[in-house]
Parts: C-alpha cells; sequence; structure tokens
C-alpha cells in the first residue's frame, strides 16, 4: 500500500485506493482466464429446471383439460336451447333443439342434387355448405319418442327450404318414460266421462293459447294444482301403502316368529335370536363390544407391567375370563325356553295376526280408494300439444289411439323461444336443483340423481369408518409390537401388492365371501349339515377355552425376561402359543359354523336380505381394497414420530399402550388422515366392484327409513361411478343421456373434492396441533 | 518435571482432607513374561513415585510439549483393566443410585465396564467424558430406558435407594415414574402446556383436576417458566421457544416429585442465554433433587455440579468433588482430559 500516492488523501477512503490499484492485480491472478473457469452446464442444474418444469407443465395441462372438459360440458347441459321449426323441400315440417353441426361426405345418388343446387347459388338456406362447399348437417333433437321412434335425427341443411323460431314452440319435460315432447301448445281441457261410462264425454276448454304468446301463462296455475294432485298420489302411495306394508310385514314377522319358536321348543331345540328382535342384537353387540374393551384394557394393563404380576397370576384371571364367558354363554343359549306355548295359546295369536292383518288390510284398501279417486280428478285434465309434422298427440300407449296427456304428466314446460336471458337461468337453475335433489325418471335419463349421491356419500363415508381403525390397527401392530424381521417384511410386502391387485377380484371376493358366505350364514345360520348336537358343542367350546388358556400360558412362560435373550426353550414356546392362538381362530370359526343355536336372522324369509349385494357388503370390500393406503399411510406417520418423544413418554414412566395412545397415535393423526383422504378419493371413485357386490341401475329408496333399525345398509344402493357406467354405455337413449354422464362427473368430481377438502382442513388444525411449527 | 506433575503433587501435599494417602491407584504391569495374569493389579500407593515400566508406551508424566496420553487411558484404549479413583468424600454422602459392577452389552459390544459409583443423596453430580465414553448409556440404565434398544444385555446391578433396578420382578413402568428425565434435544409432546407438565401424573391415573392444576403450577414454578406461560397453558406446547421447551421438559420430568433427576446434556442444543437459565435451574432446583447430568462442557459441570465423575471408554477413571477434579484431579488423565489435552 505504501507504493500507492493518493492525489487527495483527504477525501480518497482506502476502499477507492483498493479498487484502483492495490487489489486488481491480485484479482486477476487468482481466478486466471474467465474462459477455463466457466462452470459446466452440469453443475448449473438449469437444464434440470427446465426439464423439471415442462414435466410439471405437461400434467399440469393433462390435468386442467380433464377438468376443464368436463366443468364445460356439465355445466352447460342444463341451459335452455332454442327449438328450431325447420320447412323441409319435400314438405315435411321439423321442429327440434340443434345439438350439433358437422360437414359430411354426402352419398353418391345425392351428389348429382347436391351439385345442381350449389350451382343455382339459391334455394338453400345458408349455412347448409361449409367455407369449403362441403355439405352440412345438423343433429336435432326432436322427441316425440312415442310416435317418432327416434327422439334424435340428423338433417341435411341443404334439404332444408327454411327455418324459422316459432314462440308457442313448447318443450315438455314429462315423467311417463317417453322422455321430451315438442310441439305446439293448443289448449288445456277437462274431459269428464259421462256416468254411465259410454258416449263421449263432456269436453270444457279451461285455456287456450294465443297467437304468439304460448300457453304457459295461462295454464300456470292449472298445472300447479295438477302437480299437487301428483304429490298427493306421490305421498299416498310411497308413504302411507309403505308403512301399512311393512306394519303387515311385521306382524307377520312376529307370528312366523312365534310359530317357529313354538315348533322349535316341541322338538326340543334352545330358542333363537330373530330379525324381530333387533333391540337385542344392538344389546348384544354393544355388551360384547364393551366386554372386549374391558378385557384388552386388562390384558394390556397386565402386559405394561410385567414384573407386578407373575405369569401364574395372569394364567389364573385369563382361566376366570373364560369361565366367565363361558357362564354367560350357558346363561343366554341353555335360558329356559320361554316359547313353550299350547296349542290354544298359538290359535289364539293366529286370530290376533288374522284380526290385526285384515285391519291393516281394510287401512290398505282405503289408501288404494282415495289414491284412485284423486287419479281419476286427475285424468280429467288434458293437455293439447301437437307434434309439428303429424298433428298428432302423444299416444298413451303405442297401440292406444292418440289421447291427449294428462297435464300433470308434465314435470317442467319451457317455451325457449320466448324465454329472456333472465328465465333462462331460471330454466338452468331449476333442472339443477332437480337434478341434485330428485330422483332419477325415464331409465335415468331424466329426472335427478339424490339416491345417487345420497349412496355415494354413505358408501364413502362407511368405508372410511371401517378401513381407518382396521388399517390403523394394523399398522400400529406391524411398527410398534412386531419384531422387525423376515416375517414383518413379508407381512409389508403382501400388504403393498395387494394395492396392485385389480380392483374386479376384490369385488369376486366380496361376492363370494361377504355375499354369499357370511351374509348367507347371518340370514339363514350354519349350513343344516354342519350343524352339531348340542353335546358336541358344548365339548367344542370347552376345548377352545382350554385352547385358548393354553396359549395364552405358553405366551407367557415363553416371553423373555426383560434385558434378557430369549432361551431356545422361550423361542419354542412363542411358537407354539403362536400356533395354538391360530387353532383357537380356527375353532372359533367352527364353533360358528356348527352352532346348534342360530337359526339365522331371518330363518323364515324366503328372500335373501344380508346374504345378497348390499351397501355393508359393499363398504367391506371397498374397505378391503383401500387397505394398502392406509396401513401403509399410517406406517410411515408412525415411523415419523421422532424418538425423543417416545423416550421422554417412557422416561416419564408411561407404558407402552399410553405412549402410542398420548402420544404416538396423535402425533401420527394427520399422516392417518392423508391415508384416509387417499382411501376415500379411490373408494368413491372406484366401479368394477361395486357392479358385483352392490350398485344397482335403479334403487330410489334411500337406506334411511323411520322403522327400525333406521339404516338398512343391507339394501342395494345407487353410485355416482356406476351411475355414469349406466347412463352412458347401458342407457336405452345414450344420445340422450350422454349430456347426463357429463353433469354426473361434475358432480362426482365435486363430492370428492368436498370430502377431500373437508378432511384436508381437518388433517391442518391437526397438524398445526400436533405437530406444529417448532421442528 | 512438567507442570501435571507439579500441579499432582502440590495436590496431594495441600492438607490431610485432599490428601490421597490411602487412595490407592492400579496400573496394570504391561503384558509379559511371568506377568500374564491380567487380573494381577499392582497397587501402588499414590504418592509413590510412578516408576511402572510400560513398554513403548509413554508414561503420564512426558517431559516436553507434545502431550502424550496418561497410561490409565493407554490400559483402557487396550481392554486392560482400571482401577478407578474415587475420593473418599463421595462415600461420605449417603447415595440414593448406586451402581454395582455394572456392565452393559450392545448386541454384544460391551459399552460399559464394571461400573461401581455412588450418587450422593440431593447433589447434582456431573458425568464428563469425552464422545463414546457410555455416560449416556450409564444415565440411560438408571432408568432402564435402554431396555427399548434391541440387543441390550446387562450385568451387574443399579440401586436406586437399595431397590435393584434390573432385578426380574421389578415394575419397569413404576421405576421410571419414580425418576425423572431431560433429553438432549427438547422433546415437549404434541399437546397443551398444561398437558405437558402433568403427563407423568396423568399417565399415572390422576384425574383430579385441582391436583393436576396445583402440580403444573409448582413444577413450572420450579422450572422458572411460569411467569411466561401462565396465560397460555392451553396453547401447543410446540409453540415455545427452545429454551422455553427444555424448561418445560424439566417441569414435566420433576412434576411427578421424582426420586432422582437425570439430564443428558440438557444444554447443548441452546443457546448462551437459554443456557444460563437451564444452570441457574439446575442450581435452584439442586438441594431438592439429586440431580445426575451429563455434559459434554466442562465449564458447565464445573459451575452446576457438585461431584463429577469422568468416563473414559465405557469406564470410570475419576470421581470425586467438582473442585477437586477440575482443579486437583488425582490421576494424570483426569488432569489431561480437564484442561483439553484430549477428548
Amino acid at each position: 500500500m505504501g507504493q500507492l500516492t493518493q492525489p487527495n488523501p483527504v477525501i480518497a477512503p482506502v476502499d477507492v485506493a483498493n479498487h484502483q490499484g492495490g487489489s486488481r492485480p491480485l484479482l486477476g491472478a487468482r481466478l486466471g482466464s474467465p474462459k477455463s473457469r466457466a462452470t459446466p452446464l452440469s453443475a448449473r442444474g438449469e437444464p434440470v429446471v427446465w426439464l423439471t418444469g415442462m414435466a410439471m407443465s405437461i400434467c399440469i395441462v393433462m390435468i386442467v383439460a380433464l377438468l376443464g372438459i368436463t366443468v364445460y360440458q356439465g355445466s352447460r347441459t342444463f341451459w335452455p336451447k332454442p327449438i328450431d321449426t325447420l320447412v323441409m323441400t319435400d314438405g315435411r315440417v321439423v321442429m327440434g333443439m340443434p345439438m350439433a353441426t358437422e360437414h359430411f361426405v354426402p352419398q353418391e345418388s345425392d351428389r348429382a342434387a347436391i351439385e345442381k343446387l350449389k350451382a343455382d347459388a339459391a334455394g338453400f338456406i345458408p349455412g347448409a355448405f361449409d367455407a369449403q362447399g362441403r355439405p352440412v348437417r345438423t343433429l336435432y333433437r326432436i322427441g316425440n319418442k312415442e310416435i317418432r321412434g327416434e327422439p334424435f335425427e340428423w338433417i341435411e341443411l341443404y334439404k332444408v327450404k327454411s327455418t324459422r323460431r316459432d314462440p308457442e314452440a313448447t318443450l315438455l319435460e314429462r315423467n311417463n318414460n317417453w322422455g321430451l315432447w315438442i310441439g305446439v301448445a293448443e289448449r288445456v281441457e277437462r274431459r269428464v266421462k259421462p256416468a254411465e261410462g259410454s258416449g263421449s264425454p263432456v269436453i270444457t276448454t279451461l285455456a287456450a293459447a294465443e297467437k304468439g304468446k304460448g300457453l304457459w301463462r295461462s295454464i300456470a296455475p292449472l298445472h300447479g294444482e295438477a302437480s299437487d294432485r301428483r304429490g298427493q298420489i306421490a305421498v299416498l302411495s310411497k308413504g302411507e301403502v309403505g308403512e301399512i306394508n311393512q306394519r303387515l310385514e311385521r306382524e307377520r314377522q312376529d307370528f312366523e316368529q312365534a310359530k317357529l319358536a313354538a315348533a322349535r321348543a316341541k322338538a326340543g331345540m334352545g330358542p333363537a335370536f330373530g330379525a324381530g328382535v333387533w333391540w337385542a342384537w344392538l344389546v348384544m353387540a354393544v355388551g360384547l363390544a364393551a366386554v372386549a374393551a374391558v378385557m384388552t384394557r386388562r390384558l394390556i394393563q397386565m402386559a405394561d407391567r410385567p414384573g407386578s404380576v407373575t405369569p401364574t397370576r395372569r394364567l389364573v384371571v385369563s382361566a376366570c375370563w373364560v369361565v366367565a364367558i363361558g357362564a354367560a354363554l350357558v346363561a343366554v343359549l341353555e335360558r329356559p325356553s320361554s316359547a313353550s306355548m299350547s296349542e290354544q295359546e298359538l290359535a289364539a295369536l293366529e286370530t290376533r295376526y288374522k284380526a290385526k292383518s285384515d285391519e291393516l288390510n281394510a287401512a290398505y284398501q282405503s289408501v288404494l280408494d282415495r289414491i284412485k279417486e284423486i287419479d281419476a280428478r286427475d285424468a280429467e285434465v288434458r293437455l293439447i300439444v301437437r307434434d309439428a309434422e303429424s298433428g298428432r298427440f302423444a299416444p298413451t300407449t303405442s297401440t292406444a289411439p292418440d289421447e291427449p296427456m294428462r297435464l300433470s304428466s308434465v314435470v317442467r314446460w319451457v317455451e325457449p323461444n320466448q324465454l329472456t336471458f333472465a328465465g333462462k337461468v331460471g330454466v338452468y337453475l331449476d333442472r339443477w336443483r332437480e337434478f341434485v335433489f330428485d330422483e332419477p325418471r325415464n331409465t335415468n335419463t331424466e329426472g335427478g340423481i339424490f339416491p345417487v349421491i345420497f349412496g355415494t356419500v354413505l358408501l364413502t363415508l362407511l368405508l372410511s369408518v371401517l378401513v381407518v381403525p382396521l388399517g390403523v390397527i394394523a399398522a400400529l401392530y406391524m411398527r410398534e409390537y412386531a419384531k422387525q424381521g423376515v416375517m414383518i417384511s413379508v407381512v409389508r410386502i403382501c400388504v403393498n401388492n395387494l394395492a396392485g391387485v385389480p380392483s374386479i377380484v376384490y369385488g369376486v371376493f366380496g361376492l363370494g365371501f361377504f355375499c354369499y358366505t357370511l351374509g348367507a350364514y347371518i340370514d339363514r345360520g350354519p349350513m343344516p349339515e354342519m350343524v352339531v348336537s348340542r353335546f358336541a358343542w358344548w365339548a367344542g367350546a370347552i376345548g377352545l377355552g382350554m385352547v385358548v388358556v393354553f396359549a395364552v400360558a405358553m405366551g407367557l412362560y415363553g416371553r423373555p425376561k426383560p434385558g434378557r435373550e430369549a432361551t431356545r426353550t422361550q423361542k419354542w414356546l412363542m411358537l407354539l402359543s403362536a400356533l395354538t392362538w391360530l387353532a383357537a381362530a380356527a375353532g372359533v370359526v367352527g364353533l360358528l359354523v356348527g352352532t346348534p343355536y342360530f337359526h339365522g336372522f331371518y330363518e323364515y324369509r324366503p328372500a335373501a336380505t344380508f346374504g345378497t349385494r348390499g351397501l355393508l357388503w359393499a363398504a367391506l370390500t371397498l374397505s378391503l381394497l383401500t387397505l394398502p393406503v392406509v396401513i401403509v399411510a399410517t406406517e410411515e406417520a408412525i415411523a415419523a414420530v421422532p424418538r425423543t418423544m417416545r423416550e421422554g413418554s417412557y422416561g416419564c414412566g408411561a407404558s407402552k399402550w399410553q405412549t402410542i395412545r398420548r402420544i404416538v397415535l396423535p402425533r401420527a393423526m394427520p399422516g392417518i388422515m392423508t391415508g384416509m383422504i387417499l382411501a376415500m378419493a379411490r373408494g368413491a371413485g372406484e366401479v368394477a366392484p361395486l357392479m358385483l357386490v352392490g350398485a344397482v341401475k335403479l334403487a330410489p329408496e334411500l337406506l334411511v327409513s323411520k322403522s327400525p333399525p333406521f339404516l338398512h345398509l343391507e339394501n342395494s344402493f345407487m353410485h355416482l361411478g356406476f351411475h355414469i357406467f349406466d347412463v352412458g354405455f347401458q342407457s336405452p337413449d345414450s344420445e340422450a343421456a350422454r349430456p347426463l354422464v357429463w353433469t354426473t362427473t361434475l358432480v362426482l368430481v365435486c363430492i370428492v373434492l368436498f370430502l377431500n377438502l373437508a378432511a384436508i382442513r381437518i388433517r391442518a388444525k391437526l397438524r398445526s396441533k400436533y405437530i406444529g411449527g417448532a421442528f | 518435571m512438567d507442570a501435571p506433575t507439579k500441579h499432582n503433587s502440590n495436590a496431594r501435599g495441600s492438607g490431610p482432607g485432599e490428601g490421597g494417602e490411602e487412595v490407592t491407584r492400579a496400573t496394570i504391569l504391561p503384558k509379559g513374561p511371568g506377568n500374564e495374569d491380567p487380573t494381577a493389579a499392582t497397587l501402588i500407593p499414590l504418592n509413590a513415585p510412578v516408576a511402572v515400566p510400560v513398554e513403548s508406551a509413554p508414561t503420564g508424566r512426558v517431559s516436553s510439549g507434545s502431550p502424550a496420553m496418561a497410561s490409565g487411558i493407554e490400559a483402557i484404549r487396550e481392554g486392560r483393566p482400571f482401577e478407578p479413583r474415587i475420593h473418599k468424600e463421595v462415600a461420605q454422602h449417603e447415595p440414593v443410585v448406586r451402581a454395582e459392577k455394572f456392565d452393559l452389552f450392545y448386541s454384544g459390544k460391551q459399552a460399559l465396564h464394571g461400573i461401581n459409583m455412588d450418587f450422593p443423596r440431593n447433589k447434582v453430580t456431573a458425568l464428563i467424558g469425552p464422545s463414546g465414553c457410555g455416560k449416556s448409556t450409564l444415565l440411560r440404565s438408571i432408568n432402564r430406558l435402554n431396555d427399548l434398544v434391541d440387543g441390550v444385555r446387562t450385568q451387574g446391578e443399579i440401586f436406586i435407594n437399595n431397590l435393584p433396578v434390573y432385578a426380574p420382578d421389578v415394575d419397569v413402568i413404576d421405576l421410571r415414574k419414580r425418576i425423572g428425565m431431560v433429553f438432549q434435544k427438547s422433546n415437549p409432546f404434541p399437546m397443551s402446556i398444561f398437558e405437558n407438565v402433568v403427563y407423568p401424573l396423568r399417565i399415572d391415573g390422576e384425574r383430579r383436576k385441582g391436583v393436576l392444576a396445583e402440580a403444573c403450577e409448582k413444577s413450572l414454578r420450579a422450572a422458572a417458566l411460569w411467569d411466561e406461560v401462565k396465560d397460555r397453558l392451553k396453547d401447543s406446547a410446540l409453540a415455545l421457544s427452545g429454551g422455553q421447551q427444555q424448561r418445560l421438559c424439566i417441569a414435566r420430568a420433576i412434576s411427578a416429585e421424582p426420586e432422582v433427576l437425570l439430564m443428558d446434556e440438557p444444554c447443548s442444543a441452546l443457546d448462551p442465554i437459554a443456557t444460563l437459565k437451564i444452570e441457574e435451574l439446575i442450581h435452584d432446583i439442586a438441594g431438592r433433587y439429586t440431580v445426575i447430568i451429563v455434559t459434554h462442557n466442562m465449564h458447565q459441570a464445573a459451575r452446576v455440579s457438585d461431584f463429577t465423575a469422568f468416563m473414559y471408554l465405557g469406564r470410570l477413571v475419576e470421581y470425586g468433588k467438582t473442585a477437586a477434579i477440575f482443579q486437583r484431579p488425582q490421576l494424570p488423565e483426569t488432569e489431561q482430559y480437564v484442561t483439553g489435552r484430549f477428548g
């Protein structure tokens, strides 16, 4: 620095001096020539950024395209379209809603006529040929399936002489399974048949269309009355008739139950539980669960305190449990039969049953009469809307002569050519309301999908309720209790591979095991040839109890002392214990299969109830299907709980179970929720197994009811995924139903999104609570 | 004569209380012809000139600059028996925890070699030593936390208030309830501050709200955290700062009134201010609890502890009053470690 001479030492700071002279040669010398020191591309990493960005963009484009098409197509379906009236060159008049337009290659025979038409440069409507001079055709939805057969028609536009939009053009959405009706509304009239039933009916016009204004304004109140009548009929036939039927059925069940019990008592057999005592089943299930909980708690406490309780004491306790369970079994199964009634008593019961059923039948008849009366009044009000081409009304059947349709058969009346924008929005929203909250009509191609949504949501919730505990318990055992060795690795690989099994295989398994084996057992009890005598059964039960005690004993004496290695004998004892537990499990199944005490939940009922496809079995099948997802996610989450946290808990004197319950599980909860979200998404979107184990084309009754047990999970249900398949590919009128596929898909996506958002919200809450930002 | 020697001889000559007259030092003679029996340790009075011939190994006293290992260090490294030096002051206090010939093996590898140690009641005992010397292992053996590690085997016995820890019929859960433990990394549980503090009581089945609240306040006050968190006891403990979390862990460890408080490098993950607070805290609770603290920081050991034990490679080397260990160690090995010449 000494050699530097500063012109103005007062202003010049030291670093200026450094930059100007002192350090520059040094810098150059250190770096050398810049070319040789260039960072290689591989070290810079920009290409990787571009590559990853590109891959992500492709993914996003695909997802956005899929969602975009779904949203676009799904949301435009219900927008009211105008009705065109086409006058064809051959004199036909066609009314319809344009759906799609395309150019086409005309047939050989038509080519000359088309060329001549084009040469004239007149005589065809604008748009009949596209810019390249190719002929264009439009798909019109023409409705009126009763008289046309085909509700859609491709119309070559060069054959059209003129088009117009009549204000009177009317679109009727009907509830009579024939689909749309398009025509020109004329009038509404009342036809009263003469009392004798002969002679022509007396006709009075209630409302008539004015030219250019349509009919709707004048008949809206009439239509309201008609809809009310339709609603009354629905309430009567579904609600009241249904209730009477249920009561009849219950009376019959009770009587049959009594008869069966009497017969059983006569034959010297023990009494059995039937479906009529559903509350007894409930009490028994709750009791069993409580006993299992208490026992588990007790066992956990004992396992946690290896020192304070000696093996012998624990053996005594488990033997006591076996004896207690045995005593409870004896008390329940060998209880004194109350069903030993005399012939007279049975006869009295039968008389009572007959009287009751007569009374109910009378009530049924009166409801039917009321329905008939309303229906007759309803049949008087007729609507005259003529088909544009033929001038016909809608025939009630294809063979009967034409007859104007009832006003009440019209669900929605749209005069699209008169609608303002606000009116269109109104129709659009009303159609959405109907779609989401009503039942399907016309083989699922019209109406709503409420039962479908209900079935899907119920299935998804039930599935997660079933799969999460199962998966969490399995993962807990695998990660916390099992010895991490070859065996557990094999199990883990198997679980992971289960995720790759085609879902239809799960469906086949579910049908075979849940529906036809487990369900049939619940319905009918064990197969008659498998049932053993009471003596043999009790001998087996005592044997099983001894086997359990033996297994417990082997386990207790085979456990190594804390801090010590297991001896060879102890290892053998543990193996023996495991094998004995397996034998005990097999024994339980054997006892259930051979029991002379269970005669089926629905023994006297001819039709299968549980032994057929239903929501419960579908949920169980799907929970098997999604189990690997939950197990893997839970295992990861449990493994991610810091070791220091566990040690802290153990250091406070917590047992293993207390540590798991208070530290590991809460901390792993967000991860478990992730598993649940994945399982729910997969379960809600699954179709193939559901086709086998429960989803059906039409099951408009919801699975809830006012009569016990309130939730009928044994019934089959409707599912959105299956509904999409059914409407899109199994529908008799797939062209008409296709737009509904989009809307249904949109609804399914929205439901999955909603369920996931709810779960994600809960997970975020849990995460901030249990994991926090500190780590 | 170099400095350590001078120091040592000074220490020995400083007074009758400090004297090592009856303290003996064991040094094994090197293996050689006629001296094959490894147990044939020769006991040499400390004040006798140490002139054990050691083949090619430098003795504890080296004349010039490059510090060589003391002979005991060599002996430990080569796996030869080594008799630790335990000052007689330790025996003057009533022991709470006592280790007797305690060995511990991690899947066959021995991590602790015949530890014989008493931890005095209501005193702070520091365990120091280089990494891998087994101080944490010893600490975790006291509440049997090593049971959680696969393949751990033990020999010998540890007593807490004369109750054997490793007896086959001991209730490990109950044992751990009587011992509080604070870990190297603060490990608050994923629950509220209140629930964290009363966790040991909760798992003991305590449900009375009054008892829990009282214990919570008492422990938090003892851990000097009460004023900082008293208004947000229901908030998540994970939102606290690192130092607060560690004090929370101390509050948790003492909430069940343990007989012994084990601390495994409680300040190693904290900044100096937080460390200072924890050290003050240890100082405050020292009179009421028996504290055993493992630390890497010798200054910390000197500041907070009443007794200090120096361990090396799974063996106890020297154990005595903290002042004695740091200022007048009786073994050259200890002196070399506390003066930072190895480890």
